[in-house]
């Protein structure tokens, strides 16, 4: 766990994320804020579409610029803002101290380069080693990955790796400069769950191995429990509750979150009944005003549709904050809505 | 304890795959290596394991939508293997398939209303009229509007999509649905929608069904009772309660313990790295799991597990559970 004394490695402010649809500009994702310290996991959690990966993609400066944009807010990354960096000061930072690892590792990594020379590229360009020195370090890295012998595999291609194997590659690809920051994209929801649970340890290990700070984006609760230390809960492009791990699965505040968990068929017991969440996720360009939530939560009030709910502590437990009327007032509307 | 309405015996299919460049090679997948097991009366049957075990393959052998090379299938007393053309016809009405991706199976040119009417033509079932009323009933029972049928597939999001994949399943009124990876391209709040509406429609219509999934976690909800695959093989059959709280099987020990729980106080089994994982198209010798498996004795690498049945319902692959 962390000792959250420090000034953290990365802090979100207000990030709007635009996207040009049907044209207008739509925020994909909207008042975003959370910090991560060193050392410590934060999971971002939600169903497709809630702008999870829009965040990392928005912190790794890498928002398709025909279509998107970052349209407000900051992200300070050990003091720096990286909004409006340009892309040669953006290049210095990525894949040296934050780097990324996507979903399918496949579609990320070359297929006629060989493996031992995609993981000493970043080496030889940020750190400037020459050859030799590059691929002496990429051979440690991929033993540190556990590729069982590293040494005869370092010349073959990503082809002739499985699936974990690849993934484990694209751990060792990003962890070559040791980031501070390391975003991971759905990293084992392409894998079987024996491999997603050895990738799982394995990143546990490297993070603390290095002291760095991971987001691991997912939609599995069932992971986030494994792997985090906090947790932000996103729907519909904003974050509706964040919390650290064990508050947030011992209490769920937020109605979206609440059901969540309760429709999810567990592995570890018998389940009686099933929740299910009626209707669907409100479209980008149509996004109702008020709570975002609104039309599908159960405890609907009149003040949910007309207002913007916000993003505040509960009384009892400041790092818990929860966006929603009834939940969660604001401490000047606490006695009014307390009944709720 | 409700009769089998499907009995599967060695049920047998190897692929032969050409691959490689420059050198190409052929090599044989051994898909199914003799699978046996029984599906009872209205009850929903899980085919659980990991990518290429062969549980899909096993799904569509049933409907003979791949040919197996050898074993049996019997629905209700009549052998669908010999089943001459016209028989096939009509067991396929009472033998229906739901897939992961509808939207792969829906044509894209045509309107959900012809997608739900037609095979009911075909089959001869109704006038048009009728049919088209029973379409709409079909898609008031799987909780679509009324409006659906003039509207294409493209209009529809994923979960609403599944749910038309399950009403044009159900247009023959078949006794067994064959659902494979019915809840796995959706998310978590629609995927429970449509496990819901599953469970509806088996207590309603008393269907029996073919649960494949690798989600453990959706099957011990959905399902009855389940066999775990490894590499073409059943390792482990069973009641679903028994199998969860003593699976027999170190390989379905580990499918459960490596499954995520949305609990942070239960965490999940750190497992060793390994490296290649073995795959069916050169399974090893012996146990196929001996290579991953934590209790592997000497036997274990040369010869695979006689089958053993523990009692009525239990069975299980094992040296560790031999007689």
């Amino acid at each position: 766990m962390t000792t959250a004394t420090d000034a953290p490695i990365l802090a979100v402010e207000n990030l709007v994320t635009a996207f040009r649809t049907g044209g207008g500009w739509h925020p994909a994702v909207r008042d975003v804020s959370f910090a991560v310290q060193r050392n410590e996991t934060l999971a971002i959690v939600g169903e497709s579409g809630c702008g999870k990966s829009v965040t990392a993609l928005s912190i790794m400066g890498l928002v398709p610029p025909a279509n998107g944009r970052v349209a407000g807010g900051h992200i300070r990354f050990a003091g720096r803002d990286l909004v409006g960096l340009d892309e040669e000061e953006m290049r210095k930072i990525r894949g040296d101290r934050i780097s990324m690892i996507f979903q399918e590792p496949m579609t990320s990594l070359n297929p006629v380069l060989t493996i031992g020379f995609q993981i000493a590229e970043a080496l030889h360009y940020h750190r400037d080693m020459g050859r030799g020195e590059a691929n002496a370090a990429a051979l440690e890295l991929l033993d540190q990955v556990k590729i069982p012998s590293a040494r005869q595999r370092f010349a073959d291609y990503p082809h002739q790796f499985s699936g974990g194997m690849r993934q484990r590659v694209m751990i060792a690809m990003a962890l070559a400069c040791r980031p501070e920051l390391l975003l991971a994209d759905e990293p084992t929801t392409a894998l079987d769950v024996t491999i997603q649970a050895q990738v799982l340890s394995l990143l546990a290990e490297l993070k603390a191995a290095y002291g760095m700070a991971m987001i691991f984006i997912t939609h599995n609760l069932g992971v986030v429990a494994s792997i985090a230390d906090r947790v932000a809960v996103m729907y519909a492009g904003e974050i509706v509750e964040i919390a650290p791990v064990n508050e947030l699965f011992a209490r769920p505040t937020h109605p979206y979150t609440e059901l969540l968990l309760r429709s999810i068929p567990r592995v570890d017991r018998d389940t009686g009944g099933l929740s299910a969440i009626t209707g669907q996720v409100p479209a980008i360009g149509a996004m109702p005003s008020g709570c975002r939530f609104a039309a599908r939560c159960p405890l609907r009030e009149p003040i949910c549709t007309a207002r913007d709910p916000l993003l505040v502590p509960l009384a009892d437990a400041p790092d818990h904050r929860v966006r929603c009327w009834l939940r969660a007032p604001p401490s000047e509307m606490a006695s009014e809505a307390g009944h709720a | 304890m409700p009769e089998p309405v499907l009995t599967i015996t060695g049920l047998r299919k190897f692929f032969t795959v050409t691959r490689g460049f420059p050198r190409a090679r052929t090599v044989t997948v051994r898909a199914l290596d003799g699978i046996s097991f029984q599906v009872r009366d209205g009850e929903a049957f899980g085919l659980v394991g990991e990518s290429g075990c062969g549980k899909s393959t096993a799904g569509r052998a049933v409907l003979r939508l791949v040919e197996p090379d050898s074993g049996e299938i019997v629905f209700k007393g009549e052998n669908v293997i010999t089943a001459s053309k016209a028989r096939l016809r009509e067991l396929r009405r009472k033998l229906q398939i739901i897939f992961q991706d509808p939207y792969a199976s829906l044509n894209p040119r045509r309107r959900i209303g012809k997608a739900l009417i037609e095979p009911m033509r075909v089959h001869g079932m109704a006038d048009r009229a009728e049919c088209e009323e029973r379409a709409r009933a079909l898609l008031a029972e799987v909780g679509l509007p009324d409006n659906a049928m003039m509207r294409y597939p493209h209009e529809f999001s994923g979960g609403q999509r599944q749910r038309i994949g399950i009403a044009r399943s159900l247009t023959l009124e078949p006794e067994l649905l064959v659902a494979d990876e019915p809840v796995s391209a959706l998310d978590v709040s629609i995927q429970s929608q449509i496990l819901l509406l599953l469970q509806r429609l088996q207590e309603r219509r008393k269907l029996a069904f073919i649960f494949i999934s690798h989600d453990l976690g959706v099957v011990r909800y959905f399902c009855q009772s389940m066999a775990v695959m490894y590499l073409g093989r059943i390792v482990e059959t069973g009641p679903i309660p028994d199998i969860f709280r003593e699976p027999l099987h170190p390989y379905t020990r580990m499918l459960r313990d490596a499954s995520p729980v949305p609990d942070p106080q239960v965490k999940v089994a750190m497992l060793r790295i390994e490296g290649e994982v073995p795959s069916a198209v050169n399974p090893p010798s012996g146990c196929h799991f001996h290579t991953r498996c934590p209790h592997v004795m000497p036997i274990c690498r040369e010869v695979y597990p006689e089958w053993r049945q523990m009692d009525d319902e239990r069975g299980v692959a094992c040296h560790l559970h031999a007689n």
